[in-house]
């Protein structure tokens, strides 16, 4: 069994999968990494119990979701050489070098910290362990950020040649700087503090609605959603940018993206046309049918009211994406990015009218409900966001310079289909873990008696008490005979 | 693959350096992870649940880094020898994968266990399989590395056998050595992370005692199996320097002796520092056998190292973090280093 485009499909396919599963937790950890930090010091500069109780909740969630990560993340790694061996190869010398500088300078930085940051509550001094949360906080980022760079380097790869079959770096700044790591690693930054943010608001809002501690949670709900005031619209700014940025540098990713076939109009003048909803059909290069609005995508794409932008009739037919895909994700996406923002500044108006109180809000369960159903949204955008851009790219593996088609590995089908199924099985594993566990930290809500870690000192050095401490069951293993 | 080896040429020594600093890295995995897995294979003959959780507490702080070396690994040969990552991986495809969804099963379940009440059972199964899928396959992993792999012809040369070429008598050997040698560093370590007068210390005591057995005949084994299966082994072996590997081996011996010594008289710190010099040294032995291939017969190591500029790029941006990467690793593992009496998990 050797078909080629169907060995490409499938390899395709299985990539896609564990990528899917990988990314709804990093960015997770780095927006609440992020969240965390910022309540402990409000603890540690407010001396307020509640920010304690708090901060301990919300660790354990992310704990949680950083098991996960771990557990999806390690399969990424090992999974260009694997799946894209040819790829691996061809664009080693700097994609690898920067997968290289990511597991040294983020995962093992990372990995260093969080043992501390979550079993040393007590073993070490409140200012180490504020520490701790720092570096976790920092190294995630610092891994978005690298892995970013590699991602965005395959949109716009500028800063290599390709020799002898190998991509060879003439400006590791240019290539690491490369046109749409700029607006693409800032859109990712902020989609994880979004998610990160979200998280925090549906969770509190539940335990609000529920009156669990509602004044406690009172606390992170307001500043979630105060955040993201600020933060969600940013969301929307900077994913324009990062359109503009790929309407510049892959006109036909944009053009799938739109499901723009034409640059002009039957009668000569530019196709300024924004489809709002369309069916792609990719056999006749149009539209079978089409709503869309005038002038939207000039504004969109140039901020102008008229402007060519670049049809896919341009394109040969084998350097054309796929259409629908796209076309669909990316509209859910932003549409994800608008609804979070109008959360965002509903929160704000019931504050400034000074409703923002539990009993305000209880007496609106509808909105309470709506913080804690959009909590998802995040994750949404978050995917077809990657969809979007994946599939947009398409058929190049390395925008312009190499094919899909010539980075994959040459697999049996069956090699791939065992692939497929195992990690269809263990992925969703994952996920049904976390989300059970999930629900059930939050339904057993925050430990209100513990004793809050204060002296340090007090404390033996290594010995696993914090929990003890803390009132949690407690095994003894001592001989039995 | 004339083009690569000009290219490469000035830049031979980087290539060895980050040869041997790869080596280090997994030989670091080996000595940190080995212990977990081991432990964890040793859960699975320990029926008490308790205790299973227990073992799993031991290393609640410490089992995320330990497992992140082998990232660390896998990303540091991307970045310097991405024409042996893009070739011998695929040819691995199976056996990683399989250590893949070991790995899975096996983080989740250290997570997981922490929050369950009814699944605990669950749970413990995971860790204890997951432990040993991944000690079996990783092993698999480094028996097939050693039989080589069929290359393509061209500029850039790539992997073109079949999926099931790695699994041979020979590297399914590996991998139950790899299972025995880790099952001996889980019950060294389970002795020095646990209070004396703890179950768990006295059932680690009788296990160490017959996986130390056990793991000198499989050891031998290999030994002698690679010594007659691969000529690379053998030309070095009895070559100019064969003295050096005899004195390795003696030394090992001497190390080993010691090991069991210092376990019968319950000095666990020594007994794991024993345990660890073995490593290093067999695997120091390893690696200057495999000089100058990366995989035998296949790709030597400059024939896989990544172009000149990109390895100077990398060294000279990674090589200072090396030691501060040790450094909070380190402080980390100190911070958890004491003894466990009785201890917790976060229940409900
Ligand atoms: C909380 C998550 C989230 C939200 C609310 C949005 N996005 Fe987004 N978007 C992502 C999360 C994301 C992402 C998953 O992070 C992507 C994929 C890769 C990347 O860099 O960001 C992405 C990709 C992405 C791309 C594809 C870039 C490419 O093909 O290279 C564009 C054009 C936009 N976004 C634009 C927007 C706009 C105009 C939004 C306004 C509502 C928006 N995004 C909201
Ligand atoms: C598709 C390419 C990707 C690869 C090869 C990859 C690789 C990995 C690996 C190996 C781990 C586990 C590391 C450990 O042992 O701690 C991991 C976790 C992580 N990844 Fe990914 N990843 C990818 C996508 C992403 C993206 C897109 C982001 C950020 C937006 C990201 C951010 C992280 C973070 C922060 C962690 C730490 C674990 C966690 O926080 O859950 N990764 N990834
Ligand atoms: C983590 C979020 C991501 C998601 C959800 C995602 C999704 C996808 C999808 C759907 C495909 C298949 C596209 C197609 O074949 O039409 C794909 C392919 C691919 N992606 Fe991503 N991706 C993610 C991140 C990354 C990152 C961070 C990198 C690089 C560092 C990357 C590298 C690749 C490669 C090499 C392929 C295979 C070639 C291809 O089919 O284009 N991906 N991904």
């Amino acid at each position: 069994m050797t078909d080629p485009t169907l060995m490409l499909d499938l390899a395709r396919l299985d990539f896609a999968w564990i990528t899917t599963m990988h990314i709804i937790y990093p960015p997770l950890t780095i927006g609440l990494a992020a969240f965390l930090f910022y309540s402990e010091v409000k603890w540690l500069r407010t001396n307020n119990d509640e920010w304690y109780r708090l901060t301990r909740f919300f660790e354990k969630l992310f704990v949680i979701n950083f098991g996960a990560g771990v557990a999806t993340g390690i399969t990424m790694e090992m999974s260009f050489g694997i799946l894209f061996g040819p790829f691996s190869q061809a664009a080693g010398p700097f994609f690898g070098n920067i997968l290289g500088y990511e597991t040294i300078t983020a995962f093992m930085y990372e990995a260093g910290f969080i043992g501390l940051m979550i079993f040393g509550w007590g073993k070490i001094s409140k200012k180490m362990h504020l520490f701790a949360t720092f570096n976790v906080a920092f190294s995630s980022m610092l891994s978005a950020m690298w892995i970013l760079v590699a991602n965005s380097w395959m949109q716009t790869p500028t800063g290599v040649h390709l020799e002898n079959g190998l991509f060879l770096v003439d400006s590791w700044k240019a290539a690491i700087l490369n046109p749409n790591f700029l607006t693409g690693f800032p859109h990712m930054a902020i989609a994880s503090f979004e998610i990160g943010l979200f998280f925090v608001a549906g969770v509190s809002a539940w335990m609000v609605f529920k009156n669990r501690n509602g004044k406690m949670f009172m606390r992170t709900l307001t500043a979630s959603l105060m955040a993201l005031v600020i933060v969600a619209p940013l969301q929307i700014y900077v994913g324009d940018e990062l359109g503009r940025t790929v309407a510049e540098h892959d006109p036909a990713a944009l053009a799938a993206m739109e499901g723009h076939w034409h640059t002009y109009n039957k009668d000569g003048t530019p196709n300024t046309s924004w489809n709002v909803i369309a069916w792609p059909n990719e056999a006749k290069g149009t539209n079978d049918f089409q709503i869309g609005i005038p002038h939207m995508l000039s504004l969109l794409e140039d901020h102008k009211w008229v402007s060519t932008v670049k049809g896919l009739e341009e394109f040969k037919i084998e350097d054309r994406p796929p259409v629908l895909l796209p076309f669909y994700a990316f509209r859910i996406m932003v549409a994800a990015g608008g609804l979070l923002m109008l959360i965002a500044f509903w929160a704000l108006y019931l504050k400034y009218r000074g409703q923002f109180t539990a009993e305000g809000l209880q007496r609106r369960p509808w909105f309470l409900r709506l913080v804690i159903f959009s909590a998802i949204l995040p994750y949404i955008a978050i995917w077809t966001g990657w969809w979007t851009r994946e599939v947009a790219r398409q058929p190049w593996i390395v925008h312009g310079l190499m094919r899909t088609s010539e980075g994959v590995s040459q697999m049996s089908i069956t090699a791939e289909i065992v692939w497929f199924v195992g990690f269809v099985v263990f992925d969703l594993l994952v996920w049904v873990g976390a989300w059970y566990f999930f629900a059930k930290v939050v339904r057993h809500g925050p430990d209100m008696q513990a004793e809050v870690v204060h002296q340090s000192e007090n404390i033996p050095v290594g010995s696993l008490m914090t929990d003890k401490i803390d009132h949690h069951e407690t095994i003894l293993i001592r001989p039995t005979a | 693959m004339e083009h690569i080896m000009t290219i490469t040429h000035p830049y031979q020594w980087l290539t060895v350096v980050w040869w041997l600093l790869i080596g280090f890295f997994l030989m670091l995995y080996i000595i940190l992870d080995g212990s977990d897995l081991g432990a964890g294979i040793f859960s699975l003959f320990d029926s008490n649940s308790n205790e299973r959780g227990a073992i799993m507490a031991s290393m609640a702080g410490t089992w995320d880094a330990n497992e992140t070396w082998l990232v660390v690994a896998g990303g540091s040969i991307f970045g310097t020898f991405p024409l042996a990552y893009g070739s011998l991986f695929h040819y691995l495809m199976i056996p990683l994968m399989v250590t893949l969804w070991g790995i899975i099963v096996r983080a989740v379940s250290l997570e997981f266990h922490h929050h369950a009440k009814r699944s605990t059972k669950l749970w413990d199964w995971g860790f204890g399989i997951g432990s040993l899928v991944t000690a079996f396959s990783a092993g698999v992993c480094l028996g097939a590395t050693m039989q080589g792999f069929s290359l393509s012809s061209g500029p850039v040369p790539t992997f073109n056998g079949g999926a099931m070429d790695f699994l041979t008598p020979f590297s399914f050997w590996t991998g139950v050595t790899a299972v025995i040698a880790a099952a001996l560093a889980g019950g060294v370590y389970l002795r020095a992370r646990f209070d004396r007068d703890t179950v768990i210390y006295r059932k680690a005591m009788v296990w160490t005692d017959r996986m130390f057995y056990l793991a000198l005949i499989a050891i031998m084994g290999t030994v002698v199996w690679t010594f007659f299966k691969f000529p690379w082994a053998m030309s070095k072996w009895i070559g100019p320097y064969w003295w050096a590997f005899i004195l390795t081996g003696a030394i090992v011996v001497f190390a080993a002796w010691e090991m069991r010594r210092a376990s019968r008289q319950q000095r666990d710190m020594a007994a794991m520092l024993w345990l660890g010099l073995i490593v290093v040294l067999n695997f120091g032995a390893m690696m200057a056998t495999l000089y100058p291939w990366f995989v035998p017969g296949t790709l030597t190591i400059y024939d896989a190292a990544n172009p000149s500029n990109s390895l100077t790029a990398f060294a000279l941006a990674m090589t200072g973090f090396v030691p501060v990467m040790l450094a909070y690793n380190f402080y980390q593992a100190w911070v958890f280093r004491a003894r466990l009496a009785e201890f917790s998990a976060y229940g409900h």
